[in-house]
């Protein structure tokens, strides 16, 4: 697939928010993707899908640098933030992952109280001076992450005690916290029972208005319904991007019209 | 073919094999009425009019199995791509030869009425040629849609050209007659009315190619065919 180079004008225009130019992944001597080149765009939701082990995690992982983690991780390729190359000299993992916020797959509150979680960010960022400052980050993460009503009387209260819908709720608070400018999410619902999943997706929906997301899903329904770019990823290779109606309706791809209509898994 | 690889859910499998099956088996019975409708009007033949306009019924109802088959498909299966643009060119099918069996039918009610007072031999002929070639195109239509045959579906759908320009003719012909013989005016309006229903019948059967090209590429097929009916404008136009 061709996509042209960065251009410069996009990204000032702010329509391309990360640019990913022929990224390749290995874990130790295993390639994991294969000359990824992807535009995520501004105030949109991409979404990934793929078959497991098709490489799509791997890839939302690289946007925030989640495989530096990883001893045995490579990544080639270059992957500009904003027209920045995030692997550049100047820049430092933890306030990348500030700008780039991550949630994942099953809840995961640290085991201290509700507003702790959504404090923790800002706190070791700096971002709030006063009490009252952190208190206000605190209740407006909470508010965009559609948990402030259920919960605004126990704030003191353990994150772990709130049931699985609620947790990963905070869990996008917290993420939220520290105003990222793109989220990521990796199967953000698969843990979750079909009312939880219906606020998350309605909560992805206002999230845009603020940040890019860039969803993985395994629920090809999630991606149509929550995503305006859906991309299709198979044995580490990016196969096709198109805009979420065609790639539903008439995807160009015989691949990935064998895996939409549930013919290769 | 239409259904060229299996799902990984067999039962999908079944469910649009059975949708399909309902489809061809609907398509067989307006052929047949489309077929018996005119060899009752070339054979004055009542009873066998009778028959058409009661056989519609079933049709009917096999219309209604259909849409009920493909929304529960639709809302069962949640089906993606080439497989939910075939369910929706069947439901747009079925409807399409709904209304060509009431076509056939109208063709037989009228046959009932001719029979009174028969028009001229040589009128009723050139219906029966005219019938023929919307027969083959219904079933060239069926065809290119269930053997996914893009370059079949737009043949049928340049044949329309074709079945129009006919139409004007016979009904040049019609005024023709009735001129002449101002005794068979009643019979042959009724023969013009079957012309325009068999005219009809041809663009459904275009509309049948249509949704074949929609379900096979995703788009509808842009409309190039020039419009050669003018059957409608003949009138004024020999005023002048």
């Amino acid at each position: 697939m061709e996509i042209s180079r960065i251009s410069q004008a996009d990204v000032q225009n702010g329509a391309i928010k990360i640019a990913a130019r022929d990224v390749c992944v290995y874990y130790a001597e295993e390639q994991a993707l294969y000359n990824v080149s992807l535009d995520i765009q501004d105030t949109m939701v991409t979404a990934l899908i793929g078959p497991s082990g098709c490489g799509k995690s791997t890839f939302i992982r690289c946007l925030n640098r989640m495989n530096d983690t990883i001893e045995t991780c490579r990544v080639e390729g270059t992957i500009e933030l904003d027209g920045v190359d995030i692997h550049g000299r100047n820049i430092d993992p933890v306030q990348l992952r500030a700008r780039v916020g991550m949630v994942f797959q099953k809840p995961n509150p640290f085991p201290k109280s509700i507003y702790d979680n959504v404090a923790y960010g800002p706190r070791i960022h700096g971002l709030a001076d006063t009490r009252e400052e952190l208190d206000g980050i605190v209740q407006l993460s909470l508010e965009k992450a559609a948990l402030w009503e259920e919960v605004k009387d126990r704030l003191h209260a353990p994150g772990t005690g709130l049931s699985g819908g609620q947790q990963q709720r905070l869990c996008i608070a917290r993420a939220i916290s520290t105003r990222p400018e793109l989220l990521l999410m990796d199967e953000p619902c698969s843990a979750l029972d079909p009312i939880a999943t219906s606020q998350i997706e309605e909560l992805i929906g206002q999230l845009r208005e603020s940040f890019s997301v860039v969803i993985v899903t395994h629920s090809m329904q999630q991606a149509a319904r929550v995503s305006q770019k859906t991309a299709f990823f198979h044995l580490g290779s990016l196969v096709e991007v198109n805009e979420t109606e065609a790639i539903f309706t008439n995807p160009q791809d015989e691949r990935t019209e064998s895996y939409i209509t549930g013919r290769i898994g | 073919m239409i259904l060229d690889s299996k799902h990984i859910n067999s039962a999908f499998d079944e469910d649009l094999d059975r949708l399909l099956t309902q489809l061809m088996t609907m398509g067989g019975l307006v052929e047949n009425a489309i077929r018996e409708s005119s060899r009752a009007l070339i054979n004055l033949d009542t009873e066998l009019a009778e028959s058409v306009i009661k056989d519609d019924h079933r049709i009917d109802l096999i219309q209604e199995d259909i849409d009920m088959a493909a929304v529960n498909c639709i809302a069962l299966r949640q089906p993606q791509a080439r497989d939910l643009r075939m369910i929706i060119a069947v439901m747009r099918i079925s409807n399409a030869l709904e209304r060509c069996a009431d076509h056939a039918k109208n063709t037989a009610k009228r046959t009932s009425a001719i029979v009174e007072a028969p028009p001229l031999t040589e009128t009723i002929a050139s219906l029966g040629r005219f019938s023929k070639l919307v027969q083959a195109l219904i079933k060239d239509s069926l065809d290119c849609f269930i053997q996914a045959d893009e370059s079949k579906a737009r043949d049928v759908i340049a044949r329309d050209h074709e079945i129009d320009q006919i139409h004007s003719g016979l009904f040049r012909e019609y005024l023709t007659y009735m001129l002449e013989k101002p005794s068979i005016i009643t019979s042959t309006m009724h023969l013009m009315f079957i012309a325009k229903n068999i005219e009809r019948i041809s663009d459904h059967a275009t509309a049948i190619a249509e949704q074949a090209v929609y379900m096979m590429t995703g788009h509808l097929p842009e409309d190039e065919r020039p419009k050669n009916d003018d059957a409608a404008y003949v009138a004024s136009a020999d005023q002048d």
